[in-house]
């Protein structure tokens, strides 16, 4: 029991600190810059090519698959960054020598990024409706959000992967930004996933966000919960696989680096 | 300014621009911002614009092509005097006789040189995995305008880069900046789908008038009289943005001389 309390203190104090760590260079005008401006145009310029590709009627598809794919934002770059932080930090020998449980550690990191990966997307469906007329009358708005809750966990996974990769490597935002990118073409955000060949499909249903832009999308219309539950479930175990890999990832890290004597090798 | 004033100019931009072409070479991020995410706005917006029959290809290769000269202009040319201050350089750089424009100039014509890239990316793409016709409608005019699109992003860069160095808070939306201009500049859809008052923020904007200039002479859409308006915009912008860039660089230089905070964050 004691050892429980104490995990989940970890977590949490995890959670909370690298958040903070985060904000020691990531000023409030870039939080508005990062989280607000860019989510902003980057929506208005795949809706408005999507628009002129498709009609204005289909203005939806785009913005919803756009504002869930800000998820990636905290999911992706968030995510990596507090956990390969600790390297460019140089906490990582202080962060191996505790007797810490790894896996509070390790997924405290991803927290607070699915909480504020919510609240992006959030905003991101709001700039939809003040600026491109999203219409959110028939949506179901509780399970929209259980939906965003699932899809930033799931991204965070993928994250949580590429962070560990991180710690390993030293082309970090190279690989964040070409996951983020290609997420953008795999995910369905802007392509229906059905209109890509068939080996880029499988790549897409193994890739988080895919399976929740299609269950949003379906609530927004006005779906029930339960009729995109396979959907979300399925994202729900994506995530975990990505976690547990991102976490095998990290113990064989720490093992090779203990062994090798380069922990903070770059 | 005397002729050999001219050529000892001339060689010390030559020369950052030979430094720039060897330094961003292996550049895992250079390498991205000119070569990969080009590729994958080319690949979305093929699927978008050119299997839905709203765009041909070379108009998706020139747009695409041209997101990659902005972002690579945009990160590498907006840091261009930021860099020389993270490795320590910058002193050198001020104190040295030549007028740092000009050495900021030779960059930005390496970022940009080097961004064309993306565009022969993007065309070997769209020949090779779409097998799309890709035939340059006005092969002269279209070179021409190649020409007068590496002058407007050049000159373009030599504003933002003190801009940047002059204001932090402006360097923040850097990252935000990227889908705007894409946007103004109407690269992969016109601009006739934006608000009407944001259309005079794309006239004065030298990548709107070079983006108008290339798709019009690969698809063979614009007289040769909007050809030329679209090059002598560029021309007028690109002296515009000279006079401009001389006069912010000789406030962020004397404001940081005047502060001693050459070397500072």
């Amino acid at each position: 029991m004691r050892a429980l309390a104490i995990n989940i203190r970890l977590f949490l104090q995890g959670a909370l600190l690298s958040y903070v760590a985060l904000f020691g260079w990531l000023r409030p005008v870039t939080y508005l810059a990062s989280k607000v401006f860019m989510p902003l145009a980057q929506i208005l310029f795949w809706t408005l090519l999507g628009t002129f590709a498709t009609g204005r009627e289909n203005a939806s598809f785009f913005i919803i698959g756009n504002a869930i794919q800000l998820a990636a934002v905290n999911g992706i770059y968030g995510v990596t960054m507090s956990v390969g932080g600790d390297r460019w930090a140089g906490t990582l020998p202080y962060l191996f020598g505790t007797p810490a449980n790894r896996l509070a550690m390790f997924s405290g990191r991803a927290f607070m990024h699915v909480i504020d990966g919510m609240f992006g997307v959030v905003l991101g469906l709001l700039w939809g409706v003040l600026l491109l007329g999203l219409d959110l009358s028939q949506a179901n708005l509780a399970g929209l959000a259980f939906a965003i809750l699932i899809t930033t966990f799931s991204t965070s996974g993928l994250g949580l992967l590429l962070g560990c990769v991180g710690l390993v490597s030293i082309e970090t935002m190279f690989i964040n930004n070409a996951a983020y990118f290609g997420l953008m073409i795999f995910s369905g955000a802007n392509i229906p996933v059905s209109s890509l060949p068939g080996w880029m499909q499988v790549i897409s249903w193994a890739l988080p966000l895919t399976r929740g832009i299609a269950a949003s999308r379906a609530l927004i219309d006005g779906a029930s919960l339960i009729s995109v539950m396979p959907l979300l479930a399925g994202e729900v175990v994506l995530g975990g696989v990505y976690i547990m890999l991102g976490y095998s990832l990290f113990r064989r890290v720490e093992r090779q680096a203990k062994r090798s004597g380069k922990l903070e090798g770059f | 300014m005397s002729a050999s004033v001219w050529r000892r100019n001339a060689r010390v931009a030559l020369a950052a621009f030979e430094v720039t072409l060897r330094m961003n070479a292996p550049d895992p991020f250079v390498l991205f911002t000119i070569l990969v995410q080009p590729l994958i706005v080319a690949v979305m917006a093929m699927w978008m614009l050119v299997e839905r029959g709203a765009a041909n290809a070379l108009f998706v290769v020139i747009g695409s092509g041209m997101t990659g000269l902005w972002s690579a202009l945009l990160f590498m040319g907006g840091n261009s005097i930021n860099w020389e201050r993270w490795t320590g350089t910058l002193e050198l750089m001020v104190g040295q006789p030549t007028p740092v424009s000009v050495i900021i100039f030779g960059k930005n014509l390496a970022i940009v040189t080097q961004s064309l890239l993306s565009m022969v990316v993007s065309y070997i793409f769209a020949a090779l995995i779409f097998r799309q016709s890709l035939a340059i409608q006005q092969p002269l005019l279209f070179a021409i305008s190649l020409v007068f699109t590496v002058i407007a992003y050049v000159t373009f860069g030599l504003v933002i880069a003190p801009v940047f160095l002059l204001s932090r808070t402006v360097q923040q939306f850097q990252n935000a900046m990227e889908f705007p201009i894409y946007m103004l500049c109407g690269f992969l859809f016109p601009i006739a789908l934006l608000p009407g008052w944001t259309t005079p923020l794309s006239y004065i904007l030298g990548p709107y008038w070079a983006a108008r200039a290339l798709h019009g002479t690969t698809t063979g859409s614009a007289t040769f009289a909007e050809v030329a308006l679209c090059w002598g915009m560029m021309v007028l912008l690109a002296l515009a943005y000279l006079v401009l860039s001389q006069w912010l660089t000789r406030i962020v230089l004397h404001k940081a001389r005047a502060d001693a905070s050459l070397r500072l964050e």
